[in-house]
């Protein structure tokens, strides 16, 4: 064989050797955690293992749609996971245990359902005790009916309600845990032996859950149900947002995937401008339905997502469907 | 004018070094393309192979290389390559004549565009996802280089790239506008050359590998400018030509293959411009949703528009004028007339597609792999449409000059003498179809 | 008549073609409002008309995935996740027809998911038809000139 020939030859062989190498080794050697829709696989892989106090580096990437990033209970800003790109993160967990991550921008009927879990290890420092939710240690059972029996004929007004406030003597009422254990329907009746008309009951009602919160921690909330709530409930409270026809198409198909849950009812979304609904309704019911979710009915379950102080901020802003708050 | 004058070009193509340099690095580039479509992102819009395929080549292809150098992608195009080494049994060295496998002549009914055709049609009907789905471009650019390989095995010369391969089909159809031509400077000095090196190969080089006597060519359809003639040839009688555009046009199509190429390449481009850059959400979900109902019967109708209504119309358009010449002998030479139109249709779309998505291309640059590189600093590029405000401008510049350039073309190839207004008719309402559809 | 007065013509032609002032009713610019349903791969409604100088609030409303919305030849765009809409306030001073379309990944169509804006009439559509009627006319008026 000439020699023009041979290096010819051995030019097209290395070439078309190295387009395959090294693409290849390059690939392999990058793990990527792989972000799609929960119908097509949700994350990939989904149990991701860490150390306690060393730092955790991921690379996310979405195959498909916008997705979002962000580890449950944890003070750290979402991240983006833009189809196509790489977004690095590092993280650091200071105590060991399981951590559950999850999507952050809405992906489809079944955003919720794509959630993944960071198990640290490490020896636990100061193991502490979990504490009991509101609603267990009330002992409140959260799917019995809770409608209120009297409704106001218009929205209460916080305003009014805190002229009324310095005439009467509801201070007492105005303890978080008094707040947290009642619904606004019970505060009515509890404040039946007042000389009050029944819109002016109302009103105080009002103003007592506004004096329970803070603009922060409304602001917080709203924050809060926009992102996370609202793409079902509707961006105005009203249970009908984008999600709520899909979901009732969905809904048995979404039920058999739950265990033992075959004999429930198919919920739409509930309508949080519904005072008869929402005015029998504590601080600490609503709690126990966001941390423990619908069960089978589509609405997720937050108490491995929300830290309390925003479970409390988003009930606040729920509330606000209801009430007229001081501008 | 003859460009092979210039003693530069002329060395150029006459040496085997330059080509293959080429060859080399387009086929490492083909590979590499087939690789990201398989293990990269799977986000179309930011995956190497789609980008570079169906944007950047795309662009290339049907903006500047078909209507500018007629064929002058074949000359360039890894695919035949490989297929090529095998069955010549070398990459450089002039045979050693002995074939190295079976060397099988092609069929002959299997010796027109046809198949071509078909294949175009099978892709053009899934392009909906061949253009957004890496993985399936990736798959489709593997098979073509695998499928040349086999056809190199079993026939002799290049059969995938003449009888088989989608692109190359329509490539020359509207090569035969462009002002780039090979051909033989003079007729008698081929009449008595012995042994026909060109065709059938000497010791400096190989016989024609697009199976065309370069002596009696008259148009660009099947010279895939693969140059090995301009090497062959004893008497230095093959020239590279520039010449008026679309000046093989004026010589009448006579065969239905590549009468129905027109009419195939016409009606998928109002296809497109309808389904892809339209507003019409249902017809996207039918197009991109292979294999349900929906599709089957945009298939059907993809294809009844291709072969029933446009064909259709056109002969009913061609039949209000009396002539003695048979009807299926005036179909074939008047739809030559679609062939400066339809590529003008092309361009139009692809002006809108590609000037659109072309930021995609610096992202994609920068992480062919999607793994998180940035090797130009270009890999954050936010998508933004370019040159929007003349875009409109362009697409009417070209479908006009494209009715011109048609118009033109109808009153050369006319045989029979009659009118040519109908011709003139349907293209008008053609182009104003098309008009609608993009602006 | 004389070649070069039919080109002096036909260029006239042209000019007017694409100049000529079309008659336009004065309308009172006024405020528009769309809600615009943006799912993978469409907008619903996909085609709107306004007049020029209407002042135009398009409110985006995702329900599936995020999606966005950029205005071909106004250079602007919003974007919104589902559960949170937003809008996009412009003054519709460009006349003729514009695409929008998708400006945030949301699956493999997304680059084809487009809609139509339309503001006034759409002149250049009326006038690029004028130029094909002209080309025609053109050739017919110089058969010679198009024949060699």
């Amino acid at each position: 064989m000439k020699r023009p020939e041979l290096i010819s030859r051995i030019l097209i062989v290395t070439g078309i050797l190295l387009a395959i190498g090294a693409p290849l080794l390059l690939w392999a050697r990058t793990p990527l955690i792989h972000a799609r829709m929960a119908e097509n696989g949700g994350w990939n892989p989904d149990v991701i293992q860490a150390e306690a106090g060393k730092s955790l580096h991921l690379k996310l990437t979405s195959d498909d749609v916008v997705h979002g990033f962000a580890v449950g209970q944890m003070d750290m800003q979402s991240v983006d996971v833009i189809p196509g790109k790489v977004t690095d993160i590092t993280l650091t967990f200071d105590k060991p245990g399981i951590y559950t991550f999850f999507c952050t921008r809405w992906c489809g009927l079944n955003h919720w359902r794509m959630r993944g879990t960071i198990e640290v290890s490490g020896s636990p420092l100061d193991p502490e005790p979990a504490s009991v939710p509101l609603y267990v240690s009330l002992d409140l059972d959260i799917d019995a009916p809770h409608d209120s029996s009297i409704i106001p004929n218009q929205k209460p007004s916080a305003v009014s309600g805190q002229q009324l406030a310095t005439q009467l003597p509801i201070t007492s009422y105005q303890s978080p845990d008094y707040y947290r254990s009642h619904s606004p329907y019970q505060v009515f009746t509890d404040l039946s032996d007042t000389s009050l008309t029944e819109s002016q009951k109302w009103d105080a009602v009002a103003y007592l859950w506004q004096s329970n919160t803070t603009p922060e921690s409304l602001a917080n909330g709203k924050e809060l149900y926009a992102q996370n709530c609202a793409a079902c409930h509707s961006e105005n409270g009203a249970g009908d947002g984008v999600f709520a026809d899909d979901l009732a198409e969905a809904g048995e198909a979404s039920m058999q995937t739950m265990e033992g849950a075959m004999d429930m009812v198919m919920q739409s979304p509930v309508d949080f401008t519904d005072p008869r609904r929402m005015l029998g309704a504590s601080p600490a019911l609503l709690q126990g339905k966001i941390l423990r979710g619908g069960m089978g009915t589509g609405m997720p379950m937050w108490g491995v997502i929300f830290t309390e102080e925003q479970i409390w901020d988003l009930i606040a802003y729920i509330y606000s469907f209801q009430f007229e708050y001081e501008k | 004018m003859e460009l092979t004058r210039l003693p530069f070009l002329k060395s150029a193509l006459k040496n085997r070094y330059p080509q293959l340099a080429v060859f080399i690095v387009m086929l490492v580039g083909y590979i590499f393309a087939i690789l990201a479509g398989l293990i990269g992102t799977p986000v179309g819009s930011h995956n190497f192979s789609i980008v570079f395929v169906w944007i950047a080549w795309w662009a290339i292809l049907i903006l500047v290389a078909v209507p500018f150098f007629g064929r002058g992608w074949c000359a360039v195009c890894p695919i035949p390559l490989p297929g090529e080494w095998l069955q010549r049994g070398a990459v450089l060295s002039p045979p050693d004549k002995r074939p190295k496998w079976l060397n099988l002549r092609v069929p002959k009914m299997f010796r027109n565009i046809w198949l071509q055709n078909i294949f175009f049609l099978m892709l053009a009907l899934f392009s909906s996802v061949l253009l957004t789905t890496p993985n399936v471009t990736g798959i489709v650019l593997a098979a073509m280089l695998f499928a040349a390989i086999g056809l190199s095995i079993i026939f002799e010369r290049r059969a995938f790239c003449r009888y088989l391969c989608p692109v190359g089909g329509f490539i020359g159809l509207y090569s035969q506008t462009a002002p780039i031509e090979l051909r033989i400077k003079d007729k008698q000095v081929c009449v008595t050359c012995e042994g026909k090196p060109c065709y059938n190969g000497s010791q400096v080089g190989y016989g024609c590998s697009w199976d065309v006597f370069p002596g009696g060519m008259t148009k660009n359809t099947y010279c895939g400018l693969c140059m090995e003639c301009i090497r062959t040839c004893p008497h230095d009688n093959i020239a590279v030509n520039l010449r008026p555009f679309s000046a093989d046009v004026a010589k009448p199509t006579a065969r239905l293959d590549e009468a129905f190429k027109a009419f195939i390449m016409f009606g998928a481009a109002m296809i497109y411009a309808g389904v892809l850059l339209g507003p019409w959400g249902t017809l996207k979900d039918a197009a991109y949703n292979v294999g349900t109902g929906a599709w089957f019967i945009y298939a059907a109708v993809f294809l009844a528009i291709i072969f029933i209504v446009l064909p259709g119309l056109f002969t009913l358009a061609i039949m209000t004028t009396k002539s003695k010449q048979a009807l299926k002998q005036r179909f074939m030479s008047l739809s030559t007339a679609l062939i400066p139109l339809g590529l003008m249709f092309w361009v139009a779309f692809s002006l809108s597609f590609v000037l659109t998505n072309a930021s995609y291309i610096l992202a994609a640059l920068s992480d062919p792999l999607g793994l998180g590189w940035n090797l130009f600093g270009t890999a954050n590029a936010a998508w933004r449409p370019m040159l929007t405000t003349i875009l409109a401008p362009a697409q009417t510049l070209a479908l006009v000059v494209g009715l011109f350039w048609s118009a033109r073309t109808a009153q050369k190839v006319n045989e029979a003498g009659t009118s040519t207004i109908p011709v003139f008719v349907y293209c008008f309402v053609a182009t104003s179809i098309m008009l609608w559809l993009l602006l | 008549m004389s070649y070069r007065f039919a080109l002096l013509l036909l260029v006239m032609a042209g000019l007017v073609v694409a100049f000529a002032p079309l008659p336009v009713q004065p309308i009172t610019p006024q405020e528009r409002t769309f809600e615009i349903d943006a799912h993978q791969f469409a907008y619903s409604p996909s085609e709107l008309h306004v007049n020029p100088g209407d002042t135009v609030t398009i409110q985006l409303v995702s329900t599936d995935v995020v999606h966005g919305l950029y205005v071909d030849g106004y250079d602007i765009s919003v974007e919104a996740d589902p559960g949170q809409s937003a809008t996009l306030t412009f003054v519709a001073d460009k006349p003729g027809s514009f695409r929008f379309r998708c400006k945030v990944t949301c699956g493999a169509m997304h680059p084809f998911m487009i809609g139509k804006l339309t503001v006034g009439t759409n002149d250049w559509l009326y006038r690029s038809i004028g130029f094909s009627l002209l080309a025609i006319f053109a050739f017919f008026r110089f058969p010679r000139v198009a024949k060699d």
